[in-house]
């Protein structure tokens, strides 16, 4: 109840309001011996609920309060990373834990919201106390509100920040070509394989020797990069920093020839497919050809029938060859008449 | 592209000088009188690399026209000298393939050896004249190597049914115009049946 008293829209007027009741109690209790035991059952009973309401309020209250003060350690440490020591683990589990705090305390307000509608139901109770308790609601919403932008922006700076840590280690080491990939992942191989990785590398099939090899290279070398960089000792990183390139550019150039089997592969699959349509085209010409050779197989049959009726029409035309033996000895006597 | 030799070495810690375990070396190119010579540098080169390359690390050193490769892995180093065209990549992995087969022949009894070993290893000699091409050693290259020749032949497979495609359509319109040529004459063909009745 005191952190409610905190903020200035809200008086604290619990303590008079208690006294009024206990006036009123005794007044009425001398006033209305047995009747005020019909209203007595109902005074506690609201009393109990707004107490209940009172504890609720006050608990989610100190909930975001110590929210908040983790809040601000944690935003403290990310402040103060620096290049060597990275409290990561610590500034994980913080986080974690906040944002379980937050989502706790984001369903308790929920919790209280509906426990404050639920009892505007009843109508025996003020309206100054449901203005009061809608205001205290309220009030813990926008707490808590302010707390989950906090905790936002307090995430936005640790990322910043560990990117220009990224460019800073760019700019002064020689590794940086396998940095930038995922600090995060490069911790991983440190926990999950402490030594094992060395003895995967002999223990391969002799077959597959070529390709399955890189898989557990690349960790030997991440688990290297990742040993390396903690170490700190001068002579050590410089030795280290000179053979690294090589590994690194070995492992590179691994990469770089499985890209590009990738990429020669892909552009396969694509000639094929060129291939595949070029040939689907083709084949409906050739069907359009073979459509062209039927139709004229058939004119050609076609023809070939009319004309032969023709030659039967002819040959055996007795009828016909009368007529032209009649137009022939007709034109010899016209011809043998006006010459004779 | 040309493997001289190829090494096994048992390297110890710091200070002492690795052993040799297994040697083979193609000193076929040289001289007969600079053959003996060549073996003594290639035996000392490969000591001095050997010692100087920390466990769990790979190395390439230049000596002259030479590139002598070397992986060390736990102790067990293995060498190469080649030639400046041989690929590095093919080269570690050549190493790494000698290695495991090292490691699986002989298993842990290298760790014992303190003095050099002169008993030829007759795997390292056929892995000599086996990975005198890079492709052989390296999955990687030869897999690319037959990519490439799969891909020039399609494209030559591209280029013939272009060419066909071109066939298909003169074919198509020669027979186009053939069955417009007999549909004339069909109808030529049933014009004098019809029209000879008179006569």
């Amino acid at each position: 109840m005191r952190g409610k008293g905190a903020n200035a829209s809200i008086r604290d007027r619990t303590q008079e309001f208690l006294g009024i009741a206990e006036r009123v109690k005794k007044s009425y209790s001398s006033q209305n011996g047995p009747s005020s035991s019909g209203s007595k059952p109902l005074g506690p009973q609201t009393m109990a609920m707004q107490s209940e309401f009172n504890r609720k309020a006050s608990k989610i209250g100190l909930g975001i309060h110590q929210t908040s003060q983790k809040l601000s350690k944690l935003a403290k440490l990310a402040k103060r990373t620096s290049v060597f020591d990275d409290p990561t683990m610590e500034i994980q589990e913080l986080t974690a834990v906040i944002k379980q705090d937050i989502t706790a305390l984001n369903s308790a307000v929920v919790d209280l919201q509906l426990l404050c509608n639920s009892r505007h139901g009843n109508s025996n109770i003020s309206s100054d106390t449901t203005t009061h308790s809608t205001t205290v609601v309220d009030d813990l919403k926008n707490r808590l509100m302010s707390a989950t932008k906090e905790f936002k922006e307090v995430l936005t700076m640790r990322t910043e920040n560990l990117k220009v840590h990224e460019n800073r280690r760019q700019l002064f080491s020689s590794t940086a070509s396998k940095n930038p990939a995922n600090p995060f992942v490069r911790q991983r191989p440190l926990a999950a394989k402490p030594a094992g990785s060395t003895s995967a590398a002999p223990a391969l099939p002799w077959a597959s020797g070529g390709q399955s090899s890189s898989h557990p290279l690349p960790n030997n070398r991440n688990q290297k990069d990742g040993e390396t960089q903690p170490l700190m000792s001068q002579q050590q990183h410089q030795q280290q920093q000179e053979l690294v390139p090589l590994q690194d550019s070995y492992m590179q150039s691994r990469a770089e020839a499985l890209q590009n089997v990738e990429s020669t592969i892909h552009e396969l699959g694509n000639i094929f497919n060129q291939l595949a349509t070029l040939v689907s085209q083709q084949g409906e010409i050739a069907i359009r050809i073979d459509e062209n050779m039927d139709d004229t197989l058939s004119n050609v049959e076609g023809a070939q029938g009319a004309l032969l009726k023709y030659l039967n029409s002819i040959s055996s035309n007795r009828w016909l060859m009368i007529k032209i033996f009649f137009v022939l000895v007709f034109f010899l006597m016209i011809f043998l008449f006006f010459v004779a | 592209m040309k493997i001289t030799a190829l090494l096994v070495l048992k390297c110890n810690q710091e200070g002492s000088d690795p052993v040799i375990l297994a040697n083979a070396s193609d000193v076929s190119r040289f001289g007969f009188f600079q053959r003996s010579s060549v073996k003594e540098f290639i035996v000392f080169v490969g000591r001095t690399v050997a010692k100087r390359t920390p466990p769990g690390q790979r190395q390439s050193v230049q000596h002259e026209e030479y590139k002598i490769h070397s992986y060390n892995q736990n102790g067990l180093c293995a060498l190469g000298f080649m030639d400046d065209h041989y690929p590095v990549r093919s080269a570690f992995s050549l190493l790494n393939q000698v290695l495991d087969e090292y490691r699986k022949t002989f298993g842990d009894s290298w760790k014992i050896v303190q003095a050099d070993k002169v008993e030829p290893w007759p795997y390292l000699n056929e892995a000599l004249n086996k990975f005198q091409d890079p492709a052989e050693a390296d999955k990687l290259l030869k897999i690319q190597r037959e990519l490439d020749e799969t891909k020039i032949i399609l494209h030559k497979t591209i280029d013939s049914v272009l060419a066909r495609g071109e066939k298909l359509d003169s074919l198509v319109e020669k027979s186009s115009d053939l069955s417009a040529a007999s549909q004339m004459f069909y109808k030529q063909a049933k014009k004098t049946n019809q029209c000879c009745t008179i006569l």
